[in-house]
């Protein structure tokens, strides 16, 4: 599976905890927070586009940094 | 307010907020709906009082809402 990495302003851990319950929701990702670099590495069959969007939902400032 | 027409608030319990920042961005983008006058986040106090038309929003409509950014939102009480 490709593996994505996504940057996402997180600055606290109530913000890395609803990022970990919007991507549960979506489901088929296996995905990997670092807060302390606010980096978010997915790996799933979902398209990039459909991963940002889903991390956008969280009000916070994302953006696809690229394959891993 | 509550009395007025068109106008209707609720309050609605937010678990999972531990900083202002958690708090500034549910206010941002539940502010940004259609249909909503005012939200105040409580940290403290977790939960949000919103006010908003409800034509436009439902207080289901508005949990989910908050839910979807990866709160857990429960509603409270549906007359404050």
């Amino acid at each position: 599976m490709p593996k994505h990495e996504f940057f996402v302003d997180m600055t606290c851990e109530g913000c890395s905890n609803a990022v970990t319950r919007v991507l549960n929701k979506l489901g088929g990702v296996q995905f990997d927070i670092d807060l302390h670099n606010k980096k978010v590495s997915i790996e799933s069959e979902h398209s990039v586009d459909t991963l940002l969007d889903t991390l956008k939902k969280t009000g916070k400032t994302a953006s696809y940094l690229g394959e891993k | 307010m509550a009395q007025t027409m068109g106008v209707r608030s609720i309050v609605v319990s937010v678990e999972g907020m531990t900083c202002n920042s958690c708090v500034q961005t549910i206010e941002q983008q539940i502010g940004k709906l259609n249909g909503l006058h005012s939200i105040k986040v409580s940290l403290q106090e977790k939960n949000a009082a919103i006010i908003y038309n409800p034509k436009l929003q439902t207080p289901e409509s508005l949990r989910e809402a908050i839910d979807d950014m990866g709160f857990n939102a429960i509603l409270a009480d549906p007359n404050p």
